[in-house]
């Protein structure tokens, strides 16, 4: 049974006069006044029978929700607070055409918006009946010279979902004869996102955040999440394919102010309106260009289809339904999503350069007037600018995964590119490398295994080499780098093998000692360098969206016995065992996990540990 | 035989055992391999390590955690090492792997080659006959997550050694117990103390006490 926590209105008072900040948030939003066809409106009515079973202290303390000083504990007022705020569910189509009453002392004041959006998987197929299924905006907060936006995900159905414009019918919040439309979503998904955001969010990938979640009976949830600016490309994509030039230009100014405001655009208000639209332009063929890449190397498969609704403008990452993180580059998996199969993590890139030459054609449109066919746009010099953009990011990301420096990485690449190219290639070669055993099905699509596993082989060579001084034997080469998906004939030392694995050794010592000139050091002191950074960028154990999935499992059956801020530590803790970067030297613990923890967190830690382990290589 | 046991503490406080140690090293550019007692968060413990190390001279090390699938190749290269360090942490999670992996055989027969073997707090524990030392002082110990019911060590000593030792009277009262009971040698050091075994030459370094059938004794 869910308990709730029930407040007196003297009781309340004292929690609002606690938490002034949460007061800001109660439905109002600049993209109300500012875009006047971008959304829908609904009314909102308390939500009973809620509890808050995470809350993540740091990012309310980032936002200015909470005082910096705060204790990471949910106290009562805190959590009151928290559900008068966030413990809401619209008042959508389906009650008012069944004239549904609620007690007007449960009807929230404002309105909360659901922003439309293009989605391809809506007959229409152009944006007039899509958008926020099954969430609503609740508001801003700004801090620190930063806006947040937040937004609650199981607020109840609402138009804009594809069940009720396949089934041409408005739903009841909850109705379980559909399962997306019901306007549901599930403390699973939430912990989903929650585990996957705060390990990418640590390696400075960008995504959004969980800020909480807020359970109800039978393991239905309100999920809030939060970033700087939660517009994406399909915000824009809808309006571009209507031809509604107004709200178009109303969507893209709305963006540009809000970035400005942010400062991740610096001086684009003095700009005028031409030179504004095509600033954004350059920002979006950079961005995705460096996203496409990081995600590319990361081995991180984004749907990244061409209506742009599972990314947000900056890159960031939104929606972790399908997101997955390979532990191989496992570059001909596709997702099953019933109509058709997903792109390949090695699509993305043609995607994310459609999006930026749908950026090009908007940009015309926003400044002519007049909209183009997207087919003029085919050669447009964003699309060079991507190009360049994206294969300077591909190197510095390799680079940097070899343990290399970044400030010797840039010099490497202005002098040496030649050398860097050589390298790329043969590690190239491995990273894509197929098992003979060819394509196959798995639980929720198609894969064909990589075999080769380069966090391995970039771990031990600087070691090895440091040790001994000289090139592997192929065998022994073969012996590191080799992946539990290989088996016998993938291994063989054909010619083609032999001659690879010795380019890449070479080559990987060439740099070595490019990188030790321009330092002005011996290779053994840049050799030991890398060891060490390298030994934390490509550690043995990293996550995958199948370790997520089990961990999630395994955080969702001790949850029970998990109060939120034991939730809250252990997902810190996590995230903090997976972080990969070199130079933020991590704690060092007197224990095999998380010195200083209760037993019963450091047991379900040392669990978790030894998931991420077991689907280090898988998808 | 050439064994270093190091209590606790930072590089700071384990200068003198340090320099000890590379007095007993004999040859010019030594290779030190580091195992640490967890792969869980070692990378840096990893770069702490080479961080002290460093000051040494010494240019050549390997990271090699247990409690993961290793290769045969970095194995072998890490029993060429002049000096092996087994690292600090949960005595009986290091056990379990030291032993499921052959380690501890291993390393028995690298230290009856002629190779230096340190070890700090759990990786000291290692080289005596068993860990039960792990287990004390009651109110402070490492906890047995993995169960592990054989806490036979590499017994490369004939004594129990405790490390980050408090002079205190709860300590000594169960000292004073297990001395009795098992009726061996218990030395037991604070931080940034230790003891330096090279033949049969037995150094202190720092305040060590011995327990030994209920009494105890001042080292040094």
């Amino acid at each position: 049974m869910v308990s709730s926590v029930k407040k007196s209105v003297g009781d309340m008072q004292d929690a609002k006069k606690a938490y002034p900040a949460f007061a800001k948030i109660n439905g109002d939003h600049p993209f109300k006044s500012q875009v006047s066809e971008g959304r829908v409106e609904y009314r909102a009515r308390t939500k009973k029978g809620g509890r808050v079973v995470f809350f993540h202290f740091d990012l309310a303390k980032e936002m200015g929700l909470l005082p910096k000083d705060h204790p990471n504990t949910l106290n009562p007022d805190l959590e009151a607070q928290i559900l008068e705020t966030f413990s809401i569910q619209i008042i959508n189509e389906w009650d008012i055409e069944n004239n549904i009453k609620f007690p007007e002392t449960e009807i929230r004041p404002n309105t909360y918006m659901a922003t439309r959006y293009l989605q391809l998987q809506h007959p229409d197929k152009s944006g007039r009946t899509s958008g926020d299924g099954r969430t609503v905006w609740n508001g801003t907060i700004r801090n620190q010279g930063v806006t947040w936006d937040l937004s609650s995900c199981g607020t109840g159905g609402t138009k804009l979902s594809p069940a009720v414009n396949i089934q041409k019918k408005y739903f009841q919040s909850g109705d379980p004869s559909v399962s997306y439309g019901c306007g549901c979503s599930e403390t699973g998904e939430g912990l989903e996102t929650l585990f996957f955001s705060e390990v990418f969010d640590k390696n400075r990938i960008k995504t959004e955040r969980l800020l909480m979640t807020i359970e109800y009976d039978k393991g239905l949830a309100i999920n809030v999440r939060a970033y700087p600016n939660l517009m994406r490309p399909s915000h824009f994509f809808g309006h571009l394919k209507q031809g509604n030039y107004k709200t178009l230009r109303q969507v893209a100014d709305y963006h540009i102010e809000r970035q400005a405001l942010n400062g991740a655009w610096l001086d684009v208000r003095s700009k005028g309106p031409s030179e504004k639209y095509q600033y954004m332009l350059n920002q979006v063929a950079r961005t995705f260009a460096e996203t496409a890449a990081r995600l590319e190397d990361e081995y991180i498969f984004c749907w990244l289809d061409w209506d742009g609704d599972n990314i947000l403008m900056d890159g960031g990452i939104i929606d972790y339904g399908s997101i997955r993180q390979f532990g191989l580059f496992h570059s001909e998996y596709r997702y099953d999503d019933v109509q058709r199969f997903s792109t390949t993590i090695l699509e993305q890139k043609q995607k994310a350069k459609y999006i930026v030459q749908c950026f090009a054609q908007i940009t015309d449109f926003l400044i002519k007037k007049k909209k183009r066919p997207l087919a003029d746009f085919k050669n447009h010099a964003s699309l060079k600018f991507f190009e360049e953009v994206f294969e300077e990011a591909k190197y510095k990301n390799l680079l940097h995964k070899v343990g290399l420096r970044e400030k010797f990485s840039g010099d490497l690449l202005k002098s040496h590119l030649n050398e860097v190219r050589v390298f790329r290639r043969a590690f190239t070669w491995f990273e894509r490398a197929k098992a003979q055993r060819g394509t196959y099905k798995v639980a929720d699509g198609i894969t064909r295994d990589a075999i080769f596993c380069m966090r391995d082989i970039l771990r031990e060579l600087p070691q090895l080499y440091l040790t001994r001084g000289e090139l592997l034997q192929p065998e022994e080469f073969i012996e590191i780098i080799r992946s539990s998906y290989a088996k016998k004939p993938d291994l063989r030392l054909t010619p083609m093998m032999l001659k690879q694995i010795q380019r890449f050794q070479v080559s990987y010592l060439n740099l070595v000692d490019l990188a030790a000139r321009a330092q002005k050091k011996e290779r053994h002191q840049v050799l030991l360098d890398i060891t060490m950074r390298s030994s934390v960028i490509n550690k043995y154990d990293r996550v995958t969206g199948d370790s997520i999935t089990y961990v999630v499992q395994k955080v969702a059956r001790c949850r029970p016995r998990l109060k939120p801020e034991e939730l809250f530590q252990l997902m810190g803790e996590f995230a903090h065992y997976q972080t990969l970067d070199p130079d933020g030297r991590g704690q060092v613990v007197d224990e095999a996990v998380g010195d200083g923890y209760p037993a019963r967190q450091k047991n379900i830690l040392r669990g978790m540990a030894g998931i991420v382990r077991e689907c280090r290589e898988g998808l | 035989m050439k064994l270093v046991l190091y209590s606790g503490g930072d590089a700071r406080a384990n200068r003198e055992i340090d320099n000890e140690l590379f007095r007993m090293v004999g040859v010019s550019n030594p290779l030190m391999a580091y195992i640490p007692a967890s792969s869980y968060l070692s990378e840096f413990e990893f770069q702490h390590f080479v961080d002290q190390y460093k000051r040494f001279r010494v240019k050549r090390f390997l990271h090699f955690p247990v409690d993961v699938p290793f290769d045969k190749i970095l194995f072998k290269e890490v029993l060429k090492a002049d000096i092996i360090h087994l690292g600090g942490g949960n005595t009986f999670h290091f056990l379990l792997w030291l032993r499921k992996t052959k380690m501890l055989e291993a390393l028995k027969d690298y230290v009856f080659r002629g190779g230096i073997l340190t070890g700090l707090s759990a990786g000291a524990i290692m080289m005596t006959p068993d860990i039960s030392t792990a287990g004390m002082p009651s109110f402070d110990r490492d906890e047995n997550h993995d169960n592990i019911k054989n806490l036979d060590a590499m017994a490369l000593l004939e004594f129990d050694f405790f490390p980050h030792y408090r002079n205190s009277p709860r300590y000594d009262a169960e000292f004073r117990r297990f001395s009795r009971k098992t009726k061996r040698c218990l030395y037991v050091s604070p931080d940034g103390a230790g003891i330096i075994i090279d033949g049969e030459k037995r150094t202190f370094v720092g305040p060590t006490w011995l327990f030994h059938e209920g009494k105890k004794i001042a080292i040094n």
